[in-house]
């Protein structure tokens, strides 16, 4: 598989959780453009609109890489003012950005890389720890290319966004380390679903399976509350299938039996596949239509 | 009303956080803009309730927080950070924070944190 691949994985993970950081500030404000893999820190940067606020945060704990976002100034003190709870169109033009709004905007980028690494964590199935943002003013692209320089020999992917009206950039200096983890995470998924003939080998190797009843979402606060007795209300109704995973994917979906001996039973009423779309993610997504059944 | 003690290393979220707090009838002793900074103004003032975010330079957060409850089994502090991670909430009520606050927060639900430290 080319690294392509898992990169774009990393960087839809990266983008999308940024995008929601941001619409926490302004639900209607925020829009999220293209995405692209680029050879060198120069043609990442270049087109941006400048001078802009860049926002630098790297990675801990010996990976190197991390995230740069640029924002240009008036886009800069817009959000700052969306985050002070005042109305981002009340801001003059051509005004110079104060340092509670360039502190607004490290602030607004910590809460972008903590979701992002919170969202990478969960794709990579290991812990991903964010240093503080660095916060500069940037006024020429070579500034912008200097900066990158300091991820090493990461991959670059950019991503656009519109805030709250300014041309924005996202540049994500992925660590090769993220990517060699990502790419044998896709390697399995993408094995499992090729319809070639198993090999024997590959057929005797063991894996799990159980049936999921339902989800639910509670704060860690209430969770502590937890006792004999409390009753969690799950994502699904009583006559709505459930589902079956396979070592974390989604499989199929069915009914719980009873058989004769009391024992559950799973009743497969659509296999939905091994497919990398239906990975035990942490937002469940739609029921896939039927592609085959199977009676057990 | 208590006497707060605010600890984050962004001035606007010190603000934010300040300004919150100041319309419930607060009082905003000091700040401090690390970890290190922290345990240090906690000495000095002997606040009744911190706020403490935890990623910050020098010494973050969490760090921060065993020192101050070291010195002061009886601390009531509440973690105000964008770190969603589980482990981290999860760390920070095992080292004897209060509560844990999400940024970006409502001024209501610092309020009630900081009422439920106090209760």
């Amino acid at each position: 598989m080319s690294s392509e691949s898992p990169i774009l994985r990393l960087s839809a993970s990266t983008t999308e959780a940024i995008e929601r950081a941001l619409h926490k500030h302004s639900a209607d404000g925020i829009q999220r453009g293209a995405v692209h893999v680029r050879a060198d820190a120069a043609e990442a940067v270049a087109g941006l609109a400048l001078p802009a606020v860049a926002a630098d945060v790297s990675y801990v704990d010996g990976v190197t890489g991390g995230n740069v976002f640029l924002l240009p100034i008036e886009g800069a003190r817009r959000l700052a003012a969306a985050m002070k709870g005042t109305d981002p169109d009340a801001v003059a033009e051509g005004g110079k950005l104060d340092d509670l709004e360039l502190s607004a905007v490290g602030e607004a980028m910590n809460q972008m890389m903590s979701a992002a690494a919170l969202a990478t964590s969960s794709v990579l199935g290991q812990d991903v720890e964010i240093a503080p943002p660095q916060i500069r003013v940037i006024e020429a692209e070579a500034d912008a290319v200097e900066l990158l320089h300091s991820g090493g020999s990461a991959h670059i992917v950019t991503a656009d966004y519109t805030v709250l009206g300014a041309a924005s950039r996202l540049i994500q200096l992925v660590p090769n380390a993220f990517v060699v983890r990502m790419t044998r995470a896709l390697d399995e998924l993408t094995q499992e679903y090729t319809s070639a003939p198993l090999s024997d080998s590959l057929r005797a190797v063991p894996v799990r399976v159980w049936a999921e009843l339902g989800r639910a979402r509670m704060m860690v606060g209430a969770s502590l509350g937890v006792a004999t007795g409390s009753v969690l209300e799950l994502d699904r109704e009583v006559d709505e299938p459930i589902d079956l995973y396979v070592d974390g994917m989604r499989f199929a979906t069915g009914r719980l039996l009873v058989a004769d001996d009391g024992s559950l039973q799973f009743e497969v009423e659509a296999v939905t596949g091994l497919r990398p779309g239906a990975v035990a993610a942490e937002q469940p997504e739609s029921p896939q239509p039927a592609t085959e059944t199977m009676e057990v | 009303m208590a006497r707060v003690l605010v600890v984050d290393d962004a001035a606007f979220m010190r603000k934010m956080v300040s300004d919150a707090l100041a319309s419930g009838g607060h009082e905003i002793v000091g700040e401090a803009g690390d970890g290190a900074e922290a345990v240090v103004r906690y000495q000095e003032l002997r606040p009744e309730v911190t706020t403490l975010d935890i990623t910050m330079p020098e010494k973050d957060g969490l760090e921060a927080l065993r020192e101050i409850m070291a010195l002061d089994p009886g601390a009531r502090i509440v973690m105000c950070s964008a770190l969603g991670q589980e482990s981290k909430v999860l760390e920070s009520i095992k080292l004897g924070a209060k509560d844990f606050v999400v940024k970006p927060f409502q001024t209501d639900r610092v309020l009630g944190a900081v009422e439920k430290a106090l209760a």
